[in-house]
C-alpha cells in the first residue's frame, strides 16, 4: 500500500516545493511588519546573564535563558528550540571565554544574521573583566583549557558589576531611545550590588561616589587598610563583613569554578579535585588530594551540582572533610533565585561547613 | 693675627655704623618705640625665614617626587613600549593565522575479526579480517564575509581494498543574509555546494561521529556509495539546501523545513543510472525538548528524480534523548530508529521499465553508564535495492569509552544474515574494533547523539 503511494511522489514534491514558497512568502512580509515597536528580544547562553539582562533591561526586554541553570555550561548540547528561539532576537549575550562554545552552534543554526560575530546584536558579556589564570600554554594536553583565561568570573560580584555596564552598553546602542532608562536601571542595579557588598550604612557615609571609591579600593587590595584609616572598618557589612571569618581559610573544590569568588571573599583554594580541567579526577590524584587535606587541614570540598561526587565523597571519607554539593548559576535552586541571593547562598554554605 | 685684625676692624665699623644709626634713632624716637621696633623687624625676619625654610622643604620635597614620578613614568613607558612590540610582533605573526580557517583532523581506524569472509559489498572486495585506516578527514571552516560562511571537509577514505581516495566530502556556502536581504525570515539560511543531505537522522552524520562502528544497512545500501556499511560516508550530492523554521502544528515544539534540490542519480539506490536530472529533496523535523534534559525528534523525508529512469524515496524517522541536566551519575540515553521506501524504475532493455520497491530499517539504544562508557545495540533489517525478495538483517552490540570527547576507543559484535549471500556466506560474525582521534578546533559535538 505505501508503494503505491510513492508512484505520486513527485508530482507531491513539486507541489510542496511551491506551497512552500508561497508560505515563506507570505512569512517574509509578516515578519518585516511585525519588526516594529517592540520589546527588545534578548536571548542569553547562562541564567546569570538572563537576571542581570532583566535588572538593566527592566521592561523594555524579554530576555529567555538557552542552559538549564543547574547544567554543567560547558557542556549543554544545543536542540532545534534553541534554534528557533533565537531566530528572532536582537541581542545574543553570552559568556565567552570558551565557557560556552556551544553558543556558535545555536547562533548559526538559528539563521538570524543580525546576532553573528560582529554584529552589534552579538555580545560577550566579559569584555573587560580581569580574566585570570591565562594559560601560558594551550594545547590539549592540558585538559579542557579555555585559553582567554579562567570563565566563572560571575562569582565574583565586582565583575558582575563590569557584565552589567556591557549589557547596558549594548543595550543602549541597539535601543538609543531608552537609553536613560537603561542608564538608570544599571545605576540603581549598581547601587543594590554595593549595598549587599559592604552594606547600607557604610555607603550612606560615603555618599553617591561610595559604591565607586569601594569597588575601587576593594579591587586594589586596600578595602580594610582604607576602612581603618577612616575609622570605618566597623561599619563594613554585607557580603564582605560576612566573608571575614573566611579569610584565609583554605577549600578543595572539584574544578576551577571559584577562583574569582575566593579571591574576592579571601577563601584559599589549596586545590582541584581535578587533575586537570574537564577530566575526572584519576585515583592517583584524587590520594594526592587526599594528603593535602590532611596536611592542611583543609576541612570544606566545594563540588558543583553538575559534577559526580565520587571523588569529594573518597577525599571526605579518608580526611573527614565536609562535602557541600554548590550550585552555581542563577535560579538553579530556591536559595539562588537571584544574583544576590546566589553570592548569599554561597557563602552561607561555606561558613556553615568550615565552622 | 690676620683674622683676629679683620674681626676687630669689621666690628669696630659695625659698632660705629649702629651708634651712628641709634643716634639718629634717638633722634627721631624714644628708647622704648625703637626698642619694639627692632622687636617688630626681628618678628618679621623669623617669620621669614621660616616661610623660606617651609618653602624650601616643600621645593625639595617636591623635586624628589617628580624626580621619582620621571623616573617611573620612564620606566613604564619603557615597559608599555615592550609590551607593545611583544603585541606588536605577535599580531604581526598571528596575523596570516587568525584570518585562516578553523581547523579539524580526524583520524578513523577500524579493525575486525570474522569467522567468514566477509565482502565490503555483494561482489565486492574482501574485507574480513584485517584492519583500516577508514578515514583521515579534515575540516576547514570559516565566515567568508558578514554574509557568507564556507566549510570544507576533504576526507581520505578508504576504499575497502582498492586503495584510498580523496573526496571533497562536504564543501559548501552558507549564506545567511544578503546586502539586499539583511534579515532572514524564518531563520532561513542556504546552502550551496556538496554536503551530507538532510535525509533522516543518521546521513547528516560523519562516519566518525556515529555511535556505531558502520552505518546503518539501510542508509548504506539506499542512500550510501559503493563500498558498504563499513566504509560509506553517507549520501553527499551537490545542490541547494534551503532550511528554515515554520509554525509549529503542536505548541512549543519546534518544526523545521529542508528544502532542497540537487543533482540526481548520486543516490544510493540510483546511483549509476543514465541521467543526471535534477533531484528535489524535503525533510521536515517536528521536535520537542524539555527543560534540555528530553529531547524527542520526529521526522519524515521525501526524495524524487525522474527522466529516463526515476527514483522516489520517503523515510521516516524518531529519535528520543535523555540527559540530566545534573550530571552527577553520568546517565544517559538515546534510541530511535529510521525506515526508508524506495520505488526504482529503470528501462528494461527487453522493452518496458523495471520497478523495484524495497524498504528497510533499522533501530536502535544506546545507554551511559559512566562519565568514560557507553554501550548499546542496533538491529538492522534491508531488502536489497536490486532484488527486494532478498533480505539481509544484522544485529550488533558495542561499548564506547571516551577518554575525553576527543578520544573514542569502540569493540563491538555484530551477527549478519543475508539472502543476497552464497549460502555458505551468508551467516556471519564480526568482532570490530574501533579508534578515532579528533584534533584541532572541534566545535561542539551535534545534538543527537552522545554528549
Amino acid at each position: 500500500m505505501v508503494n503505491g503511494k510513492l508512484e505520486n511522489l513527485e508530482n507531491i514534491m513539486k507541489k510542496l516545493f511551491a506551497a512552500l514558497l508561497a508560505v515563506f512568502l507570505a512569512f517574509s512580509i509578516a515578519h518585516v511588519s511585525a519588526a516594529a515597536q517592540k520589546k527588545l528580544n534578548v536571548v542569553v547562553t547562562l541564567n546569570y546573564l538572563k537576571y542581570v539582562t532583566e535588572q538593566v533591561g527592566g521592561d523594555k526586554v524579554t530576555v529567555t535563558a538557552l542552559a538549564n541553570p543547574k547544567q554543567d555550561p560547558h557542556y549543554v548540547t544545543p536542540t532545534p528550540r534553541m534554534n528557533e528561539v533565537t531566530t528572532n532576537a536582537d541581542l545574543f549575550i553570552e559568556n565567552g571565554l570558551s565557557l560556552d562554545l556551544w553558543a556558535k552552534n545555536v547562533i548559526d543554526a538559528s539563521g538570524n544574521p543580525n546576532i553573528g560575530v560582529g554584529n552589534p546584536g552579538h555580545l560577550i558579556a566579559t569584555i573587560n573583566v580581569p580574566v585570570r589564570e591565562l594559560p601560558t600554554e594551550v594545547s590539549r594536553a592540558w585538559g579542557d583549557i579555555h585559553p582567554q583565561g579562567n570563565p566563572h568570573i560571575w562569582l565574583d560580584p565586582l565583575n558582575v558589576r563590569i557584565v552589567a555596564e556591557n549589557i547596558a552598553a549594548r543595550l543602549q546602542q541597539i535601543d538609543p531611545t531608552n537609553s536613560g532608562y537603561y542608564q538608570q536601571r544599571l545605576d540603581a542595579f549598581k547601587h543594590r550590588l554595593d549595598e549587599k557588598m559592604y552594606g547600607s550604612e557604610l555607603l550612606d557615609l560615603l555618599g553617591k561616589k561610595g559604591g565607586d571609591i569601594l569597588t575601587r579600593k576593594t579591587k586594589d587590595g586596600e578595602l580594610y587598610s582604607w576602612l581603618a584609616s577612616r575609622h570605618l572598618d566597623a561599619k563594613l557589612g554585607g557580603w564582605m563583613k560576612m566573608a571575614e571569618p573566611l579569610q584565609g581559610k583554605e577549600i578543595i573544590s572539584y574544578h576551577k569554578t571559584y577562583i574569582y569568588f575566593a579571591d574576592r571573599f579571601g577563601v584559599k583554594i589549596a586545590g582541584e579535585l581535578e587533575e586537570k580541567p574537564g577530566i575526572p579526577p584519576p585515583a592517583k590524584h584524587r590520594d594526592e588530594v587526599v594528603d593535602l587535606v590532611k596536611r592542611d587541614g583543609v576541612k570544606v570540598i566545594l563540588n558543583d551540582n553538575f559534577y559526580s561526587t565520587d571523588a569529594a565523597d573518597y577525599v571526605a571519607s579518608k580526611t573527614g572533610a565536609k562535602v557541600i554539593v554548590t550550585y552555581i548559576d542563577v535560579y538553579s535552586s530556591p536559595e539562588a533565585n537571584t544574583y544576590e541571593n546566589l553570592i548569599t547562598y554561597l557563602l552561607e554554605k561555606i561558613l556553615k561547613a568550615a565552622s | 693675627m690676620k683674622y683676629f685684625l679683620i674681626a676687630v676692624g669689621m666690628f669696630v665699623c659695625a659698632g660705629t655704623i649702629m651708634a651712628q644709626q641709634s643716634a639718629k634713632d634717638s633722634q627721631a624716637d624714644t628708647s622704648e618705640t625703637s626698642i619694639q621696633r627692632l622687636r617688630n623687624e626681628v618678628n618679621e625676619l623669623r617669620k621669614e625665614i621660616q616661610s623660606l625654610k617651609t618653602d624650601s622643604t616643600t621645593t625639595s620635597l617636591t623635586q624628589v617626587t617628580e624626580d621619582d614620578l620621571d623616573a617611573l613614568e620612564d620606566n613604564i613607558d619603557q615597559r608599555m613600549q615592550r609590551l607593545e612590540n611583544k603585541v606588536d610582533a605577535v599580531s604581526r605573526a598571528s596575523a596570516p593565522i587568525v584570518l585562516n580557517p578553523r581547523m579539524t583532523a580526524f583520524i578513523n581506524f577500524a579493525a575486525r575479526h570474522d569467522n567468514d569472509t566477509v565482502y565490503d559489498a555483494p561482489g565486492g572486495s574482501v574485507i574480513s579480517n584485517r584492519p583500516f585506516l577508514r578515514a583521515v578527514e579534515m575540516e576547514l571552516g570559516s565566515a567568508v564575509d558578514p554574509y557568507a560562511e564556507a566549510v570544507a571537509i576533504i576526507s581520505l577514505n578508504s576504499d575497502a581494498q582498492q586503495g584510498f581516495s580523496v573526496e571533497a566530502e562536504e564543501a559548501y556556502g552558507l549564506i545567511k543574509r544578503l546586502p539586499i536581504l539583511e534579515t532572514a525570515p524564518l531563520g532561513l539560511k542556504v546552502k550551496i555546494g556538496r554536503y551530507l543531505a538532510p535525509i533522516g537522522i543518521s546521513n547528516i552524520t560523519h562516519l566518525h561521529d556515529l555511535p556505531w562502528t558502520t552505518y546503518p544497512l539501510v542508509i548504506s545500501k539506499y542512500l550510501g556509495g559503493e563500498h558498504g556499511n563499513f566504509f560509506d560516508s553517507g549520501f553527499n550530492p551537490v545542490g541547494a539546501d534551503f532550511q528554515f523554521f515554520l509554525p509549529s502544528p503542536v505548541p512549543s515544539a519546534t518544526f523545521e523545513m529542508n528544502a532542497d534540490v540537487l543533482r540526481g542519480s548520486e543516490l544510493g539506490i540510483s546511483a549509476g543510472d543514465p541521467g543526471g536530472q535534477t533531484a528535489y529533496l524535503g525533510h521536515l523535523t517536528l521536535s520537542q525538548d524539555w527543560n534540555n534534559e528530553h529531547l524527542l525528534v520526529l521526522g519524515v523525508s521525501g526524495y524524487t528524480e525522474s527522466g529516463i529512469t526515476t527514483t522516489n524515496l520517503v523515510g521516516g524517522n524518531l529519535m528520543y534523548k535523555w540527559a540530566p541536566s545534573e550530571q552527577r551519575e553520568n546517565h544517559s540515553f538515546v534510541g530511535g530508529g529510521e525506515i526508508f521506501f524506495g520505488d526504482h524504475t529503470t528501462p528494461n532493455p527487453a522493452g518496458g521499465t523495471v520497478t523495484r520497491k524495497p524498504y528497510g530499517w533499522y533501530t536502535f539504544a544506546q545507554y551511559q553508564f559512566s562519565y568514560w562508557t557507553y554501550a548499546g545495540l542496533r538491529y538492522d533489517w534491508v531488502q536489497e535495492p536490486s532484488n527486494a525478495q532478498l533480505v539481509t538483517r544484522e544485529i550488533s552490540v558495542f561499548v564506547s569509552y571516551y577518554t575525553t570527547e576527543f578520544l573514542r576507543f569502540r569493540l563491538g559484535f555484530e551477527h549478519r544474515t543475508s539472502d543476497a549471500l552464497a549460502p555458505n556466506l551468508n551467516n556471519t560474525n564480526s568482532i570490530l574494533f574501533g579508534a578515532n582521534f579528533v584534533f584541532g578546533s572541534h566545535p561542539v559535538e551535534p545534538y543527537w547523539v552522545n554528549k
